[in-house]
Order: structure tokens, then C-alpha cells, then sequence
């Protein structure tokens, strides 16, 4: 059984809101500072969050035969970016582009869900826990990427990675024609498209982590 | 008959054809299933079908495409995965990029598959079971255990590339079922409460973490506590809950307390048990009193409140005698005979008229002071009650002497005289004076008018030279004899009006003086028990009055006790 969804949330803001509010100076008394591991840890287990949503969303009301005969293959708005689809790429990959892709990814995906939750809400396609559910995903989204640039800013901070991310302004832009191409899809290729896109923000950040951690070998 | 004959030949047509197609039952070759263990390879499997005993042997190939090209391929590797597989390694696999494959020989396709890598993650099952023992219970019956193993070597879980859940199912060697644990992440779990005495059966199998599919079980581990010498062969078996003994129990007990209950009349255990809900009391007089005639009860109840200055007194009442002087004659008002008076004692302005009333009486009392017999006064609505008083001269008026302020007024009966006549039911006792200024008389004795009384009633004449005639002549003759039985009823009815034994005008003392002197003394002549101050005035003084009785001849019309001439010509011989 899926964990619930709401608890996922709420689970999440807190999370979240604990990583904002307690970086502290480090002279405070029982304060803890946060590492970047558990950063990390945190903007993960939200991904995965994200991820377990979306695969519920998608099995319940699109519900995948199993191998489906000619089905033709979904185009996803994302598909035209260059995203590494093995983990021997993302482990090759400079740390600072993996970071720009999860970044750009995150940032794709906002305007559409934004779209896509006025499109169901109007439309009454959905019932109405799977519209919360989906109302749950685009707020997750939006906080996720607030947590992965934080913890960039983080890297950053602490040399991990150098302060090159200045592809953001590019990606501004293509995600317009992007966002246009997603309101196209119909919700089931949406639904589909976002689950596969969110599996992959929940790799890169494990990869991104392992990555950061020199005792790792990754 | 021809229909018979058409459908055995239809029957024997298909039989034979059902039989010939299920020896040529062609199947074709199919794609079962395509997996990926770690989502960095992946492999597809397929079944060959029967198409063997066809003449051309095919050939089947795998080809497969990634959505972003236009070539099929072939499949890289026909051999690492077995027969009928096919093998993509790592560099053929874009994990994110939907593919797909079909089975084809050179001319047909037989089967074709779309996917993409991360949805056919099926891992492989953990590794290197163990188990070791955590602690045993006291009595070495239970013990727990500590189950551990490790993930799938193929999966890259140290690098979090993929996230497995693990489900453990487990239970006892002779068992069909399996017990099942809720999946988790980690690698090590606990299982309470084994039987030492029982071996057990372990097998765990592994997911991706955000998909349905299990996959493959592992090896079952065996868990024998005698292994590792604690066994409990000998150990008795564990107490199973008692059941039968609770319900037995349970029934019993229950049982008991229904009869208990219903047996048990006594007012106290239900009380107990069903205490009694308060309802509102309201302060009054209880009906119940009033209606089993229980004066003495009302009376104490009345006397209690504040508004109620009722006292009767249960003993004898014995008027020792009343003072009346009349010091201005002149002041008597004049008379009302009005047969239309309304007897409304509660007026203050029938106490006026009825002034006249008193003054005739006082007149007569005058008279009869010399008398000493002032049946007047006393006689006619004395003896309600029946009680045997004796004649008890010295129950004093005094309360009624010192509160009514009419000192010029005396009334002199001379009580003595009365008890020689008739008993003391010919006198009342002021036992209140009301606000309203009327005096309240308790009920007297009853009379035990001895036969003289009645005697000297017949020998009487009564005065009448007018409408007016004197009480006091007619209310020696009343005779008291009948008063036993109608004292209940009178007393009843005057015990249903107002606690107020209130003044009324002079009433049918002279119909019942009448009436007692002609009927013998056996006869049951009502008789007035009460004598009630009709008026209380200062200088005229007091009028008692007979409260009404039944009148023996209803054609008396008893206007407040006075009676007409013609009426009282009616009563006398």
C-alpha cells in the first residue's frame, strides 16, 4: 500500500520548512547546522514524495496494460532536452550540469502544472482526490525547486561546485515554448510524461548526492 | 427422425474438428515479459510458439527501436539471458527513452512491445539470509528472532540509484499459509513470538520502491530453535484463551443478575438498583388528604403557611362563652331580610347588611342571657365532627374574645347551661379571625343533645310575629341525636369548600330546629356543627351562624339561614 499522499505533503512542507529555518550560525546553542547531506536527504525524500504521487496518480486513472501492444510512444515537452538516461552518464556528467538539469527540469514543469491544474478543475475530468492530488504535485514541485536551489546556493557556498549556473536565463526562455507544447498533451500523456520526469529528478539528486560525498565512490 | 440424424452429424462434425484443432493449435511466438533488475540493463523473453512442424523453420529476431529513431535493430545479445532472450547491456540502455521491440522472422512480425526502462524494474531477490536469536520468553515456550539479509547484488542501492522495499512472508514448516510483513526499506527485520518448539520457513522478495511488482523470491531460510539447543520439545502447549470457561462464566453470572432483578421485589433493592427519579413536589395540600377526609392532616399543612391562620383545634371545642354588649342600641342598623341575599360571606358589604342580622340576635342573645341557654350561638353548625368530647366549659373563647376588638360587644353563653341541654355541639370555638374580619369557628363536639333539648322544642312557641323570629328559641330544639350519620357527610362538604370557614348568614337552624322536632329523636336530623360569625362589627358584634345543611324538606329554600314565615309555617306543626 502507497503511503498517503496528504502525509507526503505534510510531510514535506515541514520538512522543508525545517530546512529554511534552521541553518543557523554556528556559535548558537543547540543549534544544529544542517550539512549538506541532509539537505540532500531532505529535497530527496521529496522527490521521491513527488514521484510515489505521480505513479498513483497515473495507475489510478490511467491504469498501464501491461506492456501495451503499438501503443505509440508519448512525446513529452521534456523530451527534446539532453537529460544523461543512464546512470554511467550521470555519474560522468559534471556536477554543476547535473545540478542545471535538475533545475531546468523542475523549472519545465511548473508553468504546465499550473495549466494543468486549471485545465482539470474546469473540466471536472478527475475526481476530486486525485484534482487534490494533483493540486499536491505542482505545490511539491514549486517547493522542491525552492529546496534544490537552496541547496545549490549551499554547493556553492561551500565550493562544491563552482558558480557557472548561468544557464538558468536560457532555460527561462525555452521553458515558454515548452509550456506551450505541454498544454497539448492530454492528461494521460501528462500524467505519464511527469512521472518519468519526476523518477529522473529523484535519480539525479541521488547521484548529485553520492557525488558530493568523497567517501563515496561514486 | 431427420432431425435427430442432423444434429448427431452435426455433433460428430465438431467433435471432430475441436479434436483435429487442438493438435493444430497454432501459437504463436510471443514477447512474455521484458525486465530490468537495476534499471541500467534490461532483457526480453519470449515464447517460440509451435510453428515447428511448418515447413519453412523460422527464424525469430528481436528487433527494437528507441522512440527517436527510425531503424529497427536487432537484439544485441540472444545468449546472457538464456534461450529466447534477449540481452541489452548497459550501453544500450537509455533508461528514460521509450523502446520497442517485436519479435519478427523475415516476413511477419509477430509480436511487438513498447516500454520504457524505468517502468519494467523488477529486481532480483536479496541475498545471504541469516537469522539470530534476540531473546527467548521465561518460560522458553516464544522466542524472537532477528531476520537479516542482504539486496540484490545487481542493484545499485549504495549509490541510491534505485530504491528497493523488501517484503518479508514467513511461517511454520507444516503450514500452507504464509504470514506476510508490511513491505520496508530496511534490511533487517524482527519476528516475535516464534514457537521454540516449531521450525519455520523464511523467504523475502524485493520491489522497486514506488512500483507494484515484486519481484522473484528468495531462497527460503529455515529457522529451528532446537538448532542452537533451545528447543522446547517437552514444553507444554501455550494456554489458549479460555473461551468456553469465559462464556460458561459470562452466561452464569449474567443469568443471575436478570433473576436477582427480576425476583427481587423489595422496594429497597430496587431502589437501589432502579433509584427513583425526584419529580417536582409542589408544596400543597396533598388530594389524597382531602379525599379520605383526613382534616386534621390538611389542617396542620394549612397552618404551616403563613396565609392560613386556620387552627383547629382536635380537641373539644368548647365555647366557654362570648360577651356581647350592645351599649348603643340605637346603632343597629337596620335588618335585611332579603331572600336574595347572596350568602357571599367573602363581601365585606354582606357583612354590612347582615349587620341587621346580628342585631336580632343580639337581641335575642340579650334576652336569653338571662337564659343561660344560648343554644343560639352555639348550637346550630356546632358538631361537625364526630368525636366524644366531654363537655369541656372551659375551652375558652379567648381567642376569639381578645381579637375581635369589639370590647363593647360580649356575647354571654353560658356554657353549663348548654351542657346540660345538649352536648357541646352547640358550641363553636373561634379558633381565627381571618383578615377579612370574619371569625373562623373549629367545629365543635358533637352534641350529645339528651332528649330534653327536644322535649322543650315542642313545647316551645316560636315567636313570629314578623319575618324576624328569634334563633335562639328555635335552636334549643335542635336535636343532635342524628348527627352521627350526618356528620361525615356535613363534614365533608364543609371540609370541600374553602379552608376559610367563613361567616355565613344565619342559616337553617330554625328548618332543622323544625325538622328535629318532628321527627322522633332516632330520626337523623342534620344538624349544624358550625357555628360561623357571620359579621363582626365593632359595635353590633357577632352573628354566629349554621352553615348550611341539607335540608330535610327541600322546599325550603335556606337563604342564608333565614327563613320566611310562610317557610317556617311550613316546618311547624
Amino acid at each position: 500500500p502507497r503511503p498517503d499522499a496528504a502525509a507526503f505533503s505534510a510531510e514535506a512542507v515541514a520538512a522543508l520548512a525545517l530546512l529554511w529555518l534552521l541553518v543557523c550560525a554556528p556559535g548558537d546553542a543547540g543549534c544544529h547546522p544542517l550539512t549538506v547531506a541532509d539537505l540532500f536527504d531532505r529535497v530527496i525524500r521529496h522527490s521521491g514524495r513527488i514521484h510515489s504521487l505521480s505513479t498513483a496518480l497515473y495507475e489510478k486513472h490511467f491504469p498501464s496494460r501491461d506492456n501495451e501492444l503499438g501503443r505509440p510512444a508519448r512525446k513529452c515537452h521534456t523530451s527534446g532536452m539532453l537529460t544523461p538516461n543512464g546512470k554511467e552518464y550521470a555519474q560522468k556528467i559534471p556536477r554543476e550540469e547535473l545540478t542545471q538539469v535538475i533545475l531546468k527540469l523542475l523549472q519545465a514543469w511548473k508553468e504546465p502544472l499550473s495549466h494543468f491544474n486549471q485545465h482539470i478543475e474546469h473540466h471536472q475530468e478527475l475526481p476530486d482526490d486525485s484534482l487534490s492530488k494533483a493540486k499536491q504535485i505542482s505545490n511539491m514541485v514549486h517547493e522542491l525547486k525552492t529546496g534544490v536551489e537552496k541547496v545549490t546556493e549551499k554547493m556553492q557556498s561551500m565550493g562544491i561546485i563552482s558558480n557557472s549556473l548561468n544557464g538558468m536565463a536560457s532555460s527561462e526562455g525555452t521553458g515558454l515554448s515548452i509550456s506551450n507544447e505541454a498544454n497539448m498533451m492530454s492528461d494521460s500523456d501528462f500524467i505519464h510524461c511527469f512521472r518519468r520526469d519526476s523518477n529522473k529528478v529523484q535519480s539525479y539528486l541521488k547521484i548529485l548526492k553520492c557525488r558530493i560525498m568523497p567517501e563515496n565512490s561514486c | 427422425m431427420d432431425l435427430w440424424h442432423l444434429l448427431f452429424t452435426l455433433a460428430l462434425i465438431c467433435a471432430n474438428d475441436s479434436l483435429s484443432a487442438d493438435d493444430d493449435l497454432l501459437q504463436w511466438p510471443q514477447i512474455s515479459k521484458c525486465r530490468s533488475p537495476e534499471m541500467e540493463t534490461f532483457s526480453c523473453f519470449w515464447t517460440a510458439g509451435n510453428l515447428y512442424n511448418l515447413t519453412v523453420p523460422r527464424i525469430l529476431q528481436l528487433l527494437y527501436k528507441k522512440s527517436n529513431e527510425e531503424d529497427w535493430k536487432e537484439c544485441p545479445d540472444y545468449v546472457t539471458s538464456g534461450q529466447n532472450s534477449c540481452y541489452f547491456n548497459a550501453s544500450y540502455t537509455s533508461v528514460w527513452t521509450p523502446y520497442c521491440v517485436q519479435l519478427a522472422s523475415k516476413n511477419e512480425v509477430y509480436d511487438k512491445k513498447c516500454f520504457s526502462v524505468d517502468e519494467i524494474v523488477l529486481p532480483d531477490p536479496p541475498v545471504h539470509l541469516n537469522w539470530t536469536l534476540l531473546n527467548t520468553s521465561q518460560t522458553g515456550i516464544h522466542g524472537d528472532i532477528q531476520v537479516r539479509w542482504d539486496p540484490p547484488p545487481t542493484a545499485d542501492v549504495r549509490k541510491g540509484w534505485i530504491t528497493l522495499e523488501y517484503e518479508l512472508q514467513y511461517k511454520e514448516v507444516n503450514e500452507t499459509k504464509w504470514k506476510e510483513l508490511k513491505p520496508r526499506l530496511s534490511t533487517m527485520v524482527p519476528l516475535y513470538s516464534l514457537k521454540t518448539a516449531r521450525d519455520y520457513e523464511i523467504r523475502i522478495r524485493s520491489r522497486q520502491r514506488t512500483s507494484e511488482k515484486f519481484g522473484e523470491f528468495s531462497e527460503i531460510l529455515y529457522v529451528s530453535f532446537s538448532q542452537i539447543g533451545i528447543g522446547c520439545d517437552h514444553c507444554t502447549e501455550e494456554v489458549e484463551f479460555p473461551w468456553f470457561l469465559v462464556l460458561v462464566f459470562g452466561v452464569c453470572g449474567l443469568a443471575v443478575t436478570v433473576i436477582s432483578v427480576m425476583l427481587s421485589k423489595q422496594p429497597r433493592l430496587k431502589m437501589l438498583i432502579f433509584p427513583p427519579v425526584p419529580v417536582p413536589k409542589i408544596k400543597g395540600i396533598d388530594p389524597d388528604l382531602l379525599k379520605k377526609g383526613k382534616l386534621d392532616e390538611v389542617n396542620s399543612i394549612l397552618a404551616c403557611h403563613d396565609n392560613y391562620k386556620t387552627q383547629l383545634y382536635s380537641d373539644d371545642l368548647w365555647v366557654e362563652f362570648i360577651e356581647l354588649d350592645i351599649e348603643d342600641p340605637d346603632d343597629i342598623p337596620e335588618t335585611d331580610f332579603s331572600a336574595s341575599d347572596t350568602c357571599d360571606a367573602t363581601s365585606d358589604s354582606d357583612q354590612f347588611k347582615k349587620a341587621a342580622e346580628k342585631e336580632e340576635d343580639l337581641l335575642c342573645l340579650d334576652r336569653q342571657d338571662n337564659d343561660e341557654s344560648l343554644p343560639s350561638l352555639a348550637n346550630t353548625d356546632l358538631q361537625r365532627q364526630h368525636r366524644n368530647t366531654q363537655s369541656e366549659n372551659s375551652h375558652p373563647w379567648a381567642p376569639f374574645g381578645n381579637s375581635v376588638e369589639s370590647p363593647h360587644l360580649s356575647v354571654h353563653t353560658q356554657v353549663s347551661n348548654q351542657n346540660s341541654l345538649a352536648s357541646t355541639d352547640f358550641y363553636a370555638q373561634v379558633s381565627d379571625i381571618t383578615p377579612a374580619g370574619r371569625v373562623v369557628l373549629s367545629p365543635g363536639q358533637k352534641s350529645k343533645l339528651g332528649r330534653a333539648q327536644r322535649e322543650g322544642c315542642t313545647e316551645q312557641n316560636f315567636t313570629m310575629d314578623n319575618t324576624y323570629f328569634c334563633e335562639a328559641d328555635v335552636k334549643k330544639c335542635i336535636a343532635v341525636t342524628s348527627h352521627e350519620e350526618n356528620e361525615p357527610h356535613v363534614q365533608e362538604q364543609g371540609y370541600n369548600e374553602d379552608a376559610y370557614f367563613t361567616t355565613e348568614s344565619l342559616t337553617t337552624t330554625v328548618a332543622n330546629l323544625g325538622a328535629s322536632t318532628a321527627a322522633p329523636p332516632s330520626s337523623e336530623m342534620p344538624v349544624a356543627d358550625y357555628t360561623s360569625i357571620h359579621i363582626v362589627q365593632s359595635p353590633q358584634g357577632l352573628v354566629l351562624n349554621a352553615t348550611a345543611l341539607p335540608v330535610p324538606d327541600k322546599e325550603f329554600n335556606v337563604s342564608c339561614g333565614y327563613v320566611s314565615t310562610d317557610q317556617l309555617n311550613k316546618i311547624m306543626p
